[in-house]
């Protein structure tokens, strides 16, 4: 019988050791009573395993004292952008199968401890009063909401990131939009100079500069989304393809979408006002001139 | 009159236009240099910081990065047999856990404990007071018997943020309660402070303390006795890192050992991936936008000239002279953008770098943008492949325009 270790990366549930796969076997011994795993699907598809396979689990790197364990399904690890580019090979036991495969036997406590314990509050809110509390009456021991700040910060920096780009990228967007409004606005010099020569206001002509401005931005905008919208499919697979994860990497949320709307149709009915007005200033008569 | 002289004539009668032009085209080239640097910059910054702490090769139980995997066990016997190979200088045994101090005052923070064996090279940079080695020299040169007193406080070097929140400098001393292992319940320990170190891979509000194995292992009790995180090497001589990866996989195939260039690697695979592909996607954008800004001002400015254009065809220029003045322009626009984009996308590089290191576990000595020269001739190369695209179109327009119909179009409009 031929056997592969390989590692798999711990989790609160999962085994930093070795695993070995017995296909064919497994499955001989299903009436057995081999307690069952489920295992990452990462993990599955790089051992080649299938549901029902029987393996053997060891907490050590060499494979000793291994236990056998039945897959009983796959499952999706949770995405987490801190782990992108990592193989997510992880199995998750029954605690006590855990206990049992990676106790110390010299330590008595060791069947006894556990690293973390989840608990779901009636009031989510009252995470840091709970906190409070458990640490007065059981010292030694640390309550953290999974809500904390620290675990979101990469994310906030990201978000900063992100955002940062997305001002550069803005103003350089509006630079390029200045200097087509300034050319659009000059190839119309004659027709402005011409509509000031038959009695058109300044505000007048500036009215419909805006009203052009702003149909412009609107459908810029909205084409933007739309584009954005029709893409995000296609970006989300390809990175899923490339990570080999669930994480989603691009959402247009309706906030999202407002905010795009919120700032761009300003800035292009601004840019296209702006550009026009540098015309508007000069003298009807240097409008005109050929 | 020259080709770049009638361009730069050209662009000069419409300065408003040709200022924004290059103000868009600097702003987007600033993006794409900032993005080239990001593609590279934290894998540089990486190697620059493994090669600075002095070692060259990391070996560890298990192929998972380090800290990541199992420990390694029986670290001193390991430690000495590494130690008497041919190929390798320097062997530090090194480990890490979670620790809690508690000053004098009564306050109590986390920080990181690190235990090492150094002799010639450490991992640290001693600021202030004196290193462990000599405070365990003095420990043993004071002692009456001439041995290690075990009751004696173990000594501690302290990062300036730990001296600083807890008002520690040498000479004091600190109870420290360490966590070796997830159900640790360990009981504090005195240790003295004997002098105060930068820690090469701390990031920017990172405490850490660090102390001898022994007094490390004193600490954490029983718990991972004679084991070590990894094992820091330096190869001798001559023998270079991968000499001794393949010395140490000679006499122990059950370890695992890793040049720095292979952690770079590994790291390059893996951990940096993100930023990596997010300089990939925005350089691809900036290209892009900048591609069709310059397209669009070009095209723009060329259906504008048109009748000027012709004109000149019609007193004897030549196509192949009024499309190379189409050509400089778009590099006289892009070029000098291109120019302004360098101290801009520095700049910029100041602001985006301040925003990434707030990242948690980022040493505070490496940095997301790193300025190489082969970045800034890629930045060249993409500029000016851009500028050659963006005048394709426009170019195409000139050289097809129908010289007698655009005249008379002209007269007749």
């Amino acid at each position: 019988m031929m056997r592969r270790w390989v590692s798999l990366v711990g989790l609160a549930l999962c085994v930093g050791g070795a695993l070995s796969a017995q296909g064919g076997v497994g499955r001989a011994a299903a009436a057995d009573g081999a307690p069952t795993i489920l295992v990452s699907r990462q993990l599955l598809e790089a051992q080649t395993l299938a549901i029902g396979d029987d393996v053997l689990l060891s907490s050590d790197p060499s494979g000793s004292n291994a236990r056998r364990f039945r897959i009983a399904d796959a499952y999706e690890p949770t995405p987490d952008p801190m782990q992108l580019g990592a193989a997510r090979l992880e199995a998750r036991l029954h605690l006590p199968d855990l206990l049992a495969l990676t106790a110390d036997p010299s330590d008595p406590q060791a069947a006894e401890s556990v690293a973390a314990i989840n608990v779901a509050l009636v009031d989510p809110t009252d995470a840091p009063a709970f906190a409070r509390d458990l640490s007065t009456k059981a010292p030694g021991l640390v309550a953290r909401a999974t809500a904390g700040a620290e675990d979101v910060r990469p994310f906030v920096v990201l978000e900063r990131f992100h955002l940062a780009i997305a001002l550069v990228t803005v103003i350089a967007s509006t630079v390029f939009l200045l200097a087509l409004m300034v050319m659009l606005v000059e190839e119309r010099r004659e027709t402005v100079g011409i509509l000031r020569l038959i009695g058109f206001r300044k505000r007048r002509i500036l009215l419909q500069v805006f009203a052009e401005g702003l149909l412009i931005a609107v459908a810029g905008t909205l084409f933007g989304i739309l584009f954005a919208v029709a893409w995000q499919g296609a970006i989300n697979r390809f990175f899923q393809w490339r990570y080999d994860t669930a994480l989603v990497f691009v959402r247009i949320t309706p906030q999202i979408a407002w905010e795009c709307v919120l700032r761009a149709i300003p800035l292009g009915t601004l840019a296209s006002v702006a550009a026009s007005w540098t015309l508007l200033r000069r003298e009807v008569l240097s409008l005109a001139r050929r | 009159m020259k080709a770049l002289t009638f361009a730069a004539r050209s662009l000069a009668r419409q300065p408003g236009r040709a200022v924004l032009g290059v103000l868009g085209i600097a702003a987007v080239g600033a993006l794409l240099f900032d993005m080239v640097l990001l593609s590279s910059g934290l894998v540089v910054s990486f190697r620059d910081l493994l090669d600075g702490v002095g070692f060259d090769v990391r070996v560890m139980a298990s192929d998972a990065m380090p800290l990541a995997g199992p420990r390694i066990t029986n670290a001193m016997s390991t430690t000495a047999g590494l130690a008497s190979l041919p190929e390798i200088a320097e062997v530090v045994p090194f480990r890490i856990a979670e620790a809690q101090a508690s000053g004098r005052e009564g306050r109590s923070v986390a920080l990181t404990l690190i235990g090492a064996n150094v002799t010639a090279r450490r991992p640290w940079v001693v600021v202030e007071g004196r290193d462990l080695a000599s405070a365990r020299r003095e420990a043993v040169e004071t002692s009456t018997s001439g041995a290690r007193d075990d009751n004696r406080p173990g000594a501690l070097l302290v990062n300036r943020h730990l001296a600083g929140g807890l008002k520690v400098s040498p000479g004091g001393q600190l109870m420290l309660r360490a966590s070796c292992a997830q159900d640790s319940v360990l009981p504090a320990m005195v240790f003295q402070v004997v002098g105060v170190a930068d820690f090469p891979f701390d990031d920017e509000s990172q405490m850490t303390a660090a102390s001898s194995f022994a007094d490390f292992s004193r600490a954490c009790g029983r718990e991972g006795h004679d084991e070590a995180d990894l094992l820091l090497i330096a190869a001798r001589e001559g023998h270079g890192p991968e000499g001794a990866v393949q010395a140490i996989g000679r006499v122990r195939p059950d370890l695992h050992a890793f040049t720095n260039e292979q952690i770079v690697a590994r790291m390059q695979r893996t951990g940096f991936s993100y930023f990596r592909q997010i300089s990939a996607v925005l350089s691809s954008i900036t290209l892009f936008f900048g591609f069709l800004l310059i397209t669009v001002l070009l095209t723009v400015s060329v259906n504008q000239r048109v009748a000027e254009i012709a004109a000149l065809r019609a007193l004897g220029f030549s196509r192949r002279r009024i499309v190379l003045d189409v050509l400089c322009q778009s590099s006289l626009l892009v070029g000098t953008g291109g120019v302004v984009a360098v101290p801009l996308g520095f700049a910029l590089t100041v602001w985006l770098d301040r925003i990434l290191k707030a990242m948690p576990g980022i040493p505070a000595t490496m940095h997301f943008f790193v300025f190489e020269s082969r970045a800034l001739v890629l930045h060249l190369i993409l500029t000016i492949v851009t500028a050659l695209l963006a005048a394709v179109y426009p170019m195409r327009l000139v050289a097809r325009l129908p010289i007698a119909a655009t005249l008379r179009n002209e007269v007749v409009s």
